[in-house]
């Protein structure tokens, strides 16, 4: 809102005063000329406010403003007594008014560190005291809420500052510790991802599985993806990751449905962990295709080469990897294994388990 | 003849690398990077295949298709995404694309997947196998009325096997068919998901995750 300017001479009713106003905060001017002229109906008020407008409106940047203020004061203590308070009810508010603005004008308010005009203190004490002590019956509901308003104008804004000071410092901490976080998240994955990927820079497709797997990390922690033990498809993602990084092979991960993961799925996804693991070291393949697939009644894994393939009868004894980590698992946790494999025809491992309460 | 395609991803440097991985196997003709820009530029260059980003910064892979369709049917696309969310990979699939794969496909592969879709061919990766399976499967599950036509058992034998990592030529000598009767089950699945209605499908998704 700019400072009102008179009006000029060919659109004024008396000084320019009212129209001045009006042009300021856009309403019409015959409004606030009502206003002043209720206002002078109260002990002339009105007729003092008018003059003290006029004074700061013809000379808005004079050095020393107090002619105007002064008469603002003495029109509030017109219309006060005008209202049927006491003269020293009137008087006690001139003093705290004076006071306050005293403060405002010597830097503002009780805020740590700023000063504290004495004469101002001394003002609004002063004020308090007088109508405290000689304010008539008539003003006794007055005196609470003058202190009341007077204590919130000079404590409020210092209150208020303090609140925006705690929330900000609030935010930064917030801000920190979420940057810290992040650091550390990048740290812990990141920035070890990219050392390892320098150190094995000559071997293309260990640096890929890092990437992979770097890849798949940062995306489930960003956008929430499963890859945890929860779920059994967040599980065997996990452990495919795990065989990628192992052993630098390429597995796509599918699913058709999906469920929490109990003891007995664990068991299975080790069987499938273990079977992407043969994949990887004896197949020749470095792509693995791994399927899920879950309904009411079992749950399935295929596990999947395009690899050498191999005869299963000249499998060794000695060698537990099927027979131990994939069957005899899947035996003890009730369900079964299949493997399809033939010399040149790759080898697909089949785990099924049927679910409880089907 | 090399097949003229259009790249519509956000990130310059993944279209740099497709780009590099296609080599001479394909003429990529464009590159945009938002839907905005996207649509008249493949409605101006008319490519055969348009390899299309599930998520774009200002909309999705399916407001690309929905902008360009009316005007050139004859483009044919291809999703091409890491997203894992499945209701976004089965919108982009209903709103027309012919198939899916994702971004860590090898060259040659993506090479042939181009090929296929502009043959008219759907392109089934194993994850949108899955992905299909399970959106048929949820629809028999709650309704008995299900508006999601059923699979035929023979296209859900199909579609398992390319969920388990086979290929068309690998599933053809398996169950004793030719390739392009397996191409035919693929497109029949297709077109049945993208005839289904909205409402099955949002169902699905709410439901999907665990059973």
């Amino acid at each position: 809102m700019a400072f009102p300017q008179l009006t000029p001479p060919d659109r004024r009713v008396a000084a320019g005063v009212c129209g001045g106003i009006a042009d300021a905060i856009a309403v019409d001017p015959t409004l606030v000329r009502l206003v002043f002229a209720l206002l002078a109906l109260a002990g002339g008020a009105g007729l003092v406010l008018y003059v003290a407008a006029w004074f700061a409106m013809s000379a808005p940047r004079r050095e020393k403003p107090w002619a105007p203020l002064l008469l603002v004061v003495i029109a509030a203590s017109l219309a006060l007594g005008a209202l049927g308070l006491s003269g020293y009810a009137v008087a006690s508010l001139a003093l705290i008014a004076g006071g306050l603005t005293l403060i405002w004008r010597r830097g503002g308010s009780l805020r740590p560190g700023a000063p504290l005009s004495a004469a101002g203190v001394v003002l609004v004490a002063g004020g308090f005291v007088l109508l405290l002590a000689r304010g008539g019956p008539a003003d006794s509901f007055l005196a609470p809420g003058a202190v009341g308003g007077a204590l919130l104008l000079v404590a409020g804004p210092w209150l208020w500052q303090l609140g925006v000071e705690r929330d900000a410092e609030r935010t930064a901490r917030i801000r920190t510790e979420e940057r810290a976080e992040v650091a550390a998240r990048v740290h812990d994955s990141v920035l070890q991802t990219l050392a390892l990927i320098q150190r094995h820079a000559e071997e293309p497709r260990r640096v890929a599985s890092l990437a992979r797997r770097q890849e798949r990390e940062l995306r489930g922690w960003l956008y929430g993806a499963t890859i945890d033990g929860e779920t059994l498809t967040g599980a065997l993602a996990a452990a495919a990751a795990d065989v990628e990084e192992l052993h630098g092979v390429r597995i796509e991960l599918a699913s058709s449905g999906d469920c929490t993961v109990d003891d007995a799925l664990r068991q299975v996804v080790l069987a499938a962990r273990e079977a992407m693991a043969n994949a990887a070291k004896f197949a020749g393949s470095d792509e693995i295709a791994v399927y899920a697939e879950v309904d009411v009644s079992r749950a399935t894994v295929f596990v999947r080469d395009r690899g050498d393939g191999f005869d299963p009868e000249s499998v060794p004894a000695d060698r537990r990897g099927i027979e131990e980590s994939i069957r005899g698992r899947m035996a003890r946790a009730g369900g079964s294994a299949a493997i399809v494999t033939a010399p040149g025809d790759g080898t697909e491992v089949e785990l099924t388990l049927p679910r409880a309460g089907s | 003849m090399k097949r003229r395609v259009v790249l519509v991803d956000d990130h310059r440097l993944f279209r740099a690398g497709v780009r590099a991985e296609l080599g001479d196997a394909v003429d990529v003709v464009g590159e945009a990077g938002t839907v905005e820009t996207a649509v008249p530029l493949i409605r101006e260059l008319d490519p055969e295949v348009v390899l299309l980003d599930v998520h774009l910064p200002d909309g999705g892979g399916e407001a690309v298709i929905a902008g360009v369709a009316q005007e050139r049917p004859a483009v044919r696309f291809l999703a091409l995404s890491v997203s894992d969310a499945a209701e976004d990979v089965i919108g982009v699939i209903r709103a027309g694309a012919r198939g899916y794969v994702t971004k860590t496909i090898s060259g040659p592969e993506l090479a042939a997947a181009i090929e296929r879709t502009a043959e008219g061919d759907a392109v089934f990766s194993p994850r949108l196998a899955g992905f299909v399976l399970d959106a048929f499967r949820a629809g028999e599950r709650v309704h008995g009325d299900s508006e999601l036509e059923e699979l035929t058992a023979r296209e859900r034998e199909v579609l398992q096997l390319i969920a388990r990592g086979y290929r068309y030529k690998e599933i053809a000598a398996r169950l004793h068919l030719s390739v392009k009767t397996i191409e035919s089950h693929v497109s029949s699945v297709l077109r049945k998901l993208q005839l289904s209605s909205r409402a099955e499908l949002t169902h699905w998704a709410a439901q999907r995750r665990l059973i």
